[in-house]
């Protein structure tokens, strides 16, 4: 017993050693890089896949289009820092807001899908907000949305990447901190029942479409957000800014990464980014043809993804758990 | 009225190409309870192959049929990858069936390149009321309607058709009197793969295919194949072809850019109109 207790003790330890490690690389990796949009990227992509991960690995739901809520993010900073004239702060501040909002709206009639049923709904939902923003002016139109200022306090202008780097650092530290307290919560508990069996779940006495309908929320508002610091980056918005092909990205990484796991939507974020960085690198090189780099990137994500569906199919983060345990196990 | 024509012939004419798709997914949906995400894919093969074999290689007619061939073998590959692993859940195989389409984007640009292409198709058109009507595009709603025949006597009167529905109406039952319910799944994805490239050689002389045409193909096939609830051919054809002439009319009457958002508002309507009719089979 003791020895259990002590090993549990040291897998906490190691947890947290891990976790205080990764903090560190983390903020010294914009420090170390002449270009941190590949960095920014990674970040962004990580504070979505983490909110994915809570509505695929938790309530159990398919997401195929989580860049519609990142554009309504983005498409708030871009309309309201400059049609509206908003102070940039409060128009990120609003961005999860909004996209959390539109959420709520649309999961009404959607939610009542499931399956593939709201895998395809949820895709169409996104082609749907880009054929809008391709169609009404107000939404920027085809050309889209340029000249979004730099994120302010006061007279505080932040311009510098590396700033806004560290900023969607926080953020990512942000949403894992509110996805840990959502998942150890009640709330938490009746969401896992329901992935398991919704009917189980309805007679034990939770709320099922009231806590899918919240799941989806809070999954939005955490794409919401990484929209908005996506637009203060770029600073440019357009139709061709959420391509569908990014949100299959976003299902990859958390299907790689470990659904249902807290950190699995970071470890599949680093892991797929890396993967991609590495293959941009290489289809670069000279000599390869122009074709090279989409066709090793698609070859790349499809292979990844269907190795970790039908042989991981709890992501790199059991992996890395049995690493953990093993390492405990030796200590003790 | 010309005008009303020629949208309501070209809207049949495309609603039937998304009716092919979309049978595709009833076959395969109905013997696997799989959707398959690589249905556009086929149909962008359907195009590529043909373009190709008509290319010199083959005579009209006999590369389509070579074409839906190689199509139905394809679609036999992609059933291996997503249902080979017995237990595979039907929604991870969903999310497999992404990976593959993914994968055969880059088949298509190592094979055919990023351009768009076009295979040669019946040429000159012919008067229908007063309307000019392109042959190529009557050539495809002939084609469909004996598709779809050909399609209800091979499940009603063969012995593999017969298979394949009795594993659609009780895979328990079925496997009990010897049916091979694996194997009809594998089947059901060859006969899913034949449609969709049947569905990509008849459209790509009127209407160009790409690398990244599958994401279309797919969600207007899905969307004729929920108004038969996933289930039946017959009303994925009267869907489709809705679909399709609803999609003419308003990018010929109101504006070409809202006819995305109309066919996608009207499937996700009828997803959610429909949806409580497929609680009792996706319930868990």
């Amino acid at each position: 017993m003791s020895t259990m207790m002590a090993g549990r003790r040291t897998s906490t330890l190691i947890t947290r050693s891990t976790i205080a490690v990764l903090a560190v690389v983390a903020l010294a990796m914009p420090m170390l890089m002449s270009d941190v949009t590949f960095f920014m990227q990674m970040v962004l992509a990580a504070i979505v896949v983490t909110g994915l991960s809570l509505l695929m690995g938790y309530a159990g739901q398919a997401s195929l289009g989580q860049g519609a809520f990142f554009a309504v993010g983005a498409l708030t900073v871009g309309i309201g820092t400059t049609t509206w004239a908003l102070p940039p702060v409060l128009a990120l501040v609003l961005a999860p807001v909004l996209a959390s909002a539109f959420a709520a709206v649309v999961g009404i009639p959607l939610l009542r899908l499931r399956g593939h049923y709201l895998a395809f709904g949820t895709l169409a939902l996104l082609l749907m907000v880009v054929a809008a923003m391709n169609t009404f002016d107000f939404l920027g139109g085809s050309f889209g949305i340029a000249g979004i200022p730099p994120l302010a306090v006061g007279s505080f202008e932040i311009t510098d990447p590396r700033d806004y780097a560290y900023l969607a650092l926080g953020c990512l530290a942000l949403v894992l901190l509110i996805s840990r307290n959502l998942i150890n919560s009640r709330f938490g508990r009746g969401i896992q029942a329901l992935a398991g069996s919704e009917t189980a779940a309805a007679s034990a006495g939770v709320a099922v479409f009231r806590a899918k309908l919240t799941v989806f929320a809070i999954s939005a508002a955490f794409a919401g957000l990484a929209g908005a610091l996506s637009a203060f980056f770029t600073p440019f918005i357009s139709p061709e800014s959420f391509p569908a092909s990014r949100s299959f990205e976003y299902v990859i990484m958390a299907v790689v990464g470990g659904l249902g796991a807290l950190w699995g939507g970071v470890i599949g974020a680093i892991a797929m980014s890396v993967v991609i960085e590495v293959i941009n690198r290489i289809s670069t090189q000279p000599g390869l043809p122009a074709t090279a780099g989409p066709i090793l990137q698609y070859a790349a994500y499809a292979v990844l993804l269907i190795l970790a569906l039908l042989w991981m199919p709890r992501g790199l983060i059991s992996v890395l758990h049995g690493v953990r345990g093993r390492l405990a196990a030796m200590r003790t | 009225m010309s005008d009303f024509i020629t949208y309501l012939v070209s809207g049949i004419a495309l609603g039937c190409t998304f009716a092919l798709v979309g049978s595709g997914f009833v076959v395969i949906h109905r013997v696997t309870r799989v959707v398959n995400f690589a249905q556009g894919t086929f149909a962008v093969f359907g195009g590529f192959i043909s373009y190709s074999l008509l290319d010199g290689i083959l005579p009209q007619g006999l590369a389509q049929l070579v074409t839906v061939v190689a199509c139905g073998l394809i679609g036999l590959v992609v059933g291996f990858v997503a249902i080979g692993k017995p237990g595979t859940d039907p929604l991870i195989a969903l999310i497999v069936t992404l990976g593959v389409s993914i994968f055969c984007a880059a088949v298509f640009i190592t094979v055919w390149g990023q351009d768009p292409v076009s295979p040669p198709g019946l040429r000159g058109s012919v008067s229908i009321l007063g309307a000019d009507v392109q042959r190529q595009r009557l050539l495809v709603v002939v084609a469909t309607l004996l598709t779809f025949l050909a399609l209800s006597l091979f499940f009603s009167r063969t012995y593999v058709g017969k298979g394949l529905t009795a594993c659609a109406s009780n895979p328990r039952a079925a496997a009990l009197v010897g049916i091979n319910v694996r194997r009809m799944g594998f089947m059901a994805f060859a006969v899913g793969g034949a449609l969709g490239g049947l569905a990509g050689a008849l459209i790509s002389p009127s209407v160009a295919l790409s690398f990244s045409s599958d994401l279309p193909f797919a969600l207007s096939g899905f969307a004729a194949a929920v108004f038969g609830g996933l289930t039946s051919p017959g009303r994925t054809l009267l869907g489709g072809i809705v679909l399709g002439v609803t999609g003419q009319l308003v990018a010929g009457y109101l504006d070409g850019s809202y006819q995305t958002e109309v066919a996608l508002l009207m499937m996700l309507a009828i997803m959610v109109v429909r949806s409580s009719t497929f609680v009792t089979e996706e319930a868990k």
